[in-house]
């Protein structure tokens, strides 16, 4: 059964393969990785040296990755331990109660606070614009924020993001359901003003 | 149907495990049958749709082009 076993050129190259696969596949990712970035941290220069800091880790650890499952999740779960590591952000958010109405209370203070009646929902949404969610975003505690960036923008499920932020998957729901109601009384208050 | 206020309250808390589909099969029932006849929370429910639509939209900031280049030098040289 000798020639069943690869010879030691045939092992380095077989591995020079893998590690260019996954090299390309990583790449591909890239863009997807830096717009959940770009949200997790402050700032366009934060998000690219996370971005980065992460593909250097990544290209080093390659061999941890196990081929087939979910490439994107494994490369945000290095950055957000970069991002926890490099102290940009403080794990554990300070002991303070964001703003958090209903569901239904960003509608009600739109549609009040507009003259004419909306006549339908879309034209409610056109009352907000790009800076107000940004802003309204960025303002959503650390905790809640990282939940609602995976599973809204970066399209993360909530087995993926519980993995990623290694909390469990009822954390990243209540967090998730918590901070978009967080994240919509801040679009209220960017929007409308304060009542 | 008018406006049943309890019924409202309970749809509003509803709305994100419905849109995420979660909840159960009879509370899924319950709330279609209540936005069929309630315009008021089917407009909420509409609303809360295109916003999630539009903060996907507009969270989404492209990747600049020298980022890609200097990701791609950081690959191991052949």
């Amino acid at each position: 059964m000798s020639e069943v076993t690869p010879t030691e050129p045939r092992r380095l190259a077989a591995e020079a393969r893998d590690r260019v696969r996954f090299e390309e596949e990583a790449l591909e990712l890239a863009d997807q990785v830096y717009r959940v970035a770009r949200r997790l941290v402050g700032s366009r220069e934060e998000a690219e040296d996370l971005v980065q800091e992460t593909y250097a880790r990544a290209f080093r650890s390659w061999r941890s990755y196990t081929p087939g499952t979910n490439l994107r999740a494994w490369l945000l779960r290095i950055l957000t331990n970069l991002n926890i590591d490099r102290g940009r952000r403080k794990q554990r958010a300070p002991d303070m109660q964001p703003l958090e109405e209903g569901d239904y209370y960003l509608y009600n203070k739109l549609e009040e606070s507009s003259h004419q009646p909306a006549s339908d929902q879309d034209a409610v949404v056109e009352r907000l614009s790009q800076d107000d969610v940004v802003t309204a975003l960025s303002s959503v505690p650390h905790d809640f924020r990282d939940v609602v960036v995976l599973v809204d923008i970066g399209d993360f499920t909530y087995q993926d993001a519980a993995q990623i932020l290694d909390i469990p998957i009822g954390t990243v729901m209540s967090r998730l359901h918590r901070g978009r109601r967080i994240l919509k009384s801040a679009l209220a208050q960017e929007a409308v003003g304060g009542s | 149907m008018t406006l049943e206020p309890d019924l409202c309250e309970k749809c509003e808390e509803w709305m994100q495990p419905y849109l995420d589909r979660e909840l159960s099969d009879s509370e899924r029932l319950e709330a279609e049958l209540h936005l069929d006849g309630c315009g008021y929370c089917r407009k909420r429910y509409r609303f809360e749709e295109t916003l999630r639509v539009f903060v996907r939209e507009v969270c989404s900031e492209q990747m600049p082009a020298e980022l890609k280049l200097k990701l791609a030098s950081l690959r191991t040289p052949l």
